[in-house]
């Protein structure tokens, strides 16, 4: 269960999120945007088969999910975790441009795309309520 | 010594029988004028005979080409007369050949216009004639005869000597023709025979007329065995015959060439059954009657798997550029660029943290602090991996001295180029002492490197040595295959020496002149 914070009140649910990039220093600088806004990082996944583990095991409500994963797309990623009952909202990023994908991003099921260089709580919130 | 039966000697009027014969037993045109002068000289008794012609490449002036004589006795003048030059109208030679018309001297001696009156005197001759040697294309040169005694004009026997010279002249202007034309086949044969393309000779219906010794050794044939064959059997491929055929069977019909003239690339067939590839050109030879073709073949393996080679080699520093850049793409994204994202949630952050918490937003901005740079510091790496700097300002020496610095196993520099060198030249030879360097440190054990480049007549030496466990392969890996072509496509050469337990020496030459 979770205090009520800016993050859950916008929410509307538990502010649970799960960060999947495979970039260790770039979640810890997420996890720390999303913290301190009145997010709860629930997981961190570092690949598309952790991101699924931990999706099924936590259920967040919000996935910041990075399109270049190791072992698959994101966007591969985002389409499975759509298919649940329930979905997450689902931001997608990446050092690269939303334009490099084309309109793959519509077509994913995700709220949105952010760059990583432009990530703040405000717009993360503003894509998933 | 006479050769004629006394009986024979002295008769004038059997002259031209006589000399006939004699120039038919000859082939030779030089024998065919020695044997006129003996025979007309024996017939008639006289002492002394010679003939003379225009000097070659001085057509205005007569030298004598061929004398006859008697006896020992005018064997001097012989030689006097083979010594003197002539000019038209001087002498008794020179007075024939200006006037066309035969003349007779009774007394050498009492006429003023005998340059070769003291030899005469010498040798006892008196009388002479001379007539000239006549054939249909003009005067070849003049015959003259001498005595020993006075003795006056005999107007028949110059007469008869004038239808002798005209004799003479036809048959050895033949002769010579004949010698010219034999000349002349010679030195074709002689073409053909060196040549060292293919010729092969084809006639309207397909059949070999000539196979010259090029086209031999090429197909694997004896032209013996194969004249009078059918071409198509013998060089064509089986599935290539109809065409072949067909297009030989049209022309022939229409006339109209459409393969004449011109080189074209075809298959060509050995005689084991083995197929190459042929560069080919036909033409048609100008002889009346039906037609007869030239082929005039090459055979381009060689040069074919140069140009495969070279095509190679091209797609390869295409992809090599192309990975390159991919390369790039990939370390700029993967480095720097993943820093300054993080440098840009530091900053974002440090700034929301400013008035609630200043101590965690100066933490931020230490840490901003340290991505910058780490940023900074990754993209100096990636443009000195992509051209560095010291090589553009300073040239090979500096920036060979800074690779032989960064080396993880000690390395040193024996001799670098002061001047500046092409562009292309230096940025080769920089890349090939950087991939030799790290090929050593990575596979070869080495505990000391070298590192030598040196400008030789206008040549780049460079030499990379390391003692270590030898036994590189030649072939290299990707990378060496890589600065292969690109020294290759600079027309330099390079070479791995690498025996094993002995060490590396990686050689590569670079010309550096326009």
């Amino acid at each position: 269960m979770s205090v009520t914070r800016p993050g859950s009140i916008i929410l509307g649910v538990s502010g649970a999120v799960l960060i999947v990039d495979d970039n260790p220093r770039f979640r810890s600088r997420a996890r720390r945007c999303l913290e301190n806004a009145g997010y709860d990082v629930v997981a961190e996944a570092a690949d598309g088969a952790q991101a699924l583990e931990a999706a099924r095991r936590h259920r967040p409500a919000a996935v910041l999910l990075d399109i270049r994963l190791p072992d698959r797309s994101g966007l591969e990623v985002a389409e499975r975790l759509g298919g649940e009952s329930r979905p997450p909202a689902i931001v997608l990023t990446s050092t690269y441009d939303a334009a490099d994908f084309g309109d793959r991003v519509a077509r994913s099921g995700a709220r949105g795309f952010l760059p990583k260089a432009e990530l703040s709580y405000a717009r993360f919130a503003a894509l998933v309520s | 010594m006479s050769t004629l039966p006394r009986t024979e000697r002295r008769r004038p009027h059997r002259l031209p029988r006589r000399v006939a014969r004699s120039l038919a037993e000859t082939a030779d045109p030089r024998d065919a004028l020695a044997g006129a002068l003996r025979v007309v000289g024996e017939s008639l008794g006289w002492q002394f005979g010679a003939v003379w012609e225009p000097a070659p490449g001085r057509p205005e002036v007569l030298h004598c080409v061929e004398t006859w004589q008697a006896n020992a006795a005018a064997h001097d003048f012989g030689l006097t007369s083979k010594s003197t030059l002539l000019a038209g109208g001087e002498g008794l030679p020179g007075r024939v050949w200006r006037d066309g018309e035969p003349a007779w001297i009774p007394d050498v001696l009492a006429n003023s216009n005998f340059p070769r009156g003291p030899a005469a005197r010498n040798a006892g001759l008196r009388a002479a004639f001379c007539f000239p040697i006549r054939s249909a294309g003009g005067m070849l040169g003049v015959m003259e005869f001498f005595t020993t005694n006075r003795r006056e004009l005999d107007s028949e026997l110059l007469a008869t000597m004038a239808t002798v010279g005209d004799q003479i002249g036809q048959v050895v202007e033949r002769r010579r023709d004949t010698e010219a034309l034999l000349a002349k086949e010679a030195r074709h044969k002689a073409m053909l025979g060196t040549s060292l393309d293919c010729v092969v000779m084809m006639d309207h219906e397909g059949r070999v007329v000539d196979f010259n010794p090029a086209a031999e050794r090429t197909f694997g044939y004896r032209a013996q065995d194969v004249v009078g064959r059918e071409m198509a059997e013998l060089i064509v491929p089986p599935e290539l015959r109809e065409r072949h055929r067909r297009g030989l069977s049209r022309y022939v019909a229409t006339e109209e060439p459409t393969v004449l003239d011109r080189r074209f690339e075809i298959t060509g067939m050995r005689a084991d059954g083995t197929t190459f590839p042929v560069e080919l050109a036909i033409t048609r030879i100008d002889l009346p009657g039906p037609p007869t073709f030239a082929g005039y073949l090459r055979d381009i393996t060689e040069r074919k798997a140069a140009e495969a080679d070279l095509r190679a080699s091209r797609v390869r520093i295409v992809e090599a550029a192309d990975d390159a850049r991919r390369r790039l793409e990939r370390d700029l994204h993967d480095g720097a660029q993943q820093r300054l994202v993080e440098l840009a949630m530091d900053l974002r952050l440090a700034r929301s943290r400013l008035d609630p918490d200043p101590a965690q937003a100066r933490e931020l901005l230490d840490s901003a602090l340290e991505d910058l740079a780490a940023a900074t510091a990754e993209l100096r790496e990636l443009a000195h991996g992509i051209h560095p700097a010291a090589l553009t300002e300073g040239g090979l020496r500096p920036a060979l001295e800074a690779l032989v610095a960064r080396c993880s196993v000690p390395a040193r520099l024996l001799d670098a180029p002061d001047e500046r060198l092409p562009a292309a030249v230096e940025a080769t030879a920089y890349f090939t002492v950087g991939e030799a360097l790290t090929n050593a440190v990575r596979h070869s054990e080495a505990s000391r490197l070298e590192v030598e480049a040196e400008l030789v007549e206008g040549r780049l030496r460079i030499k990379v040595r390391d003692d270590g466990r030898g036994g590189a392969d030649p072939a290299g890996g990707s990378g060496l295959r890589g600065l292969a072509d690109r020294i290759a496509a600079l027309d330099g050469h390079l070479e791995l020496e690498s025996a094993p337990g002995v060490g590396t020496v990686l050689r590569a030459e670079l010309p550096c002149g326009s």
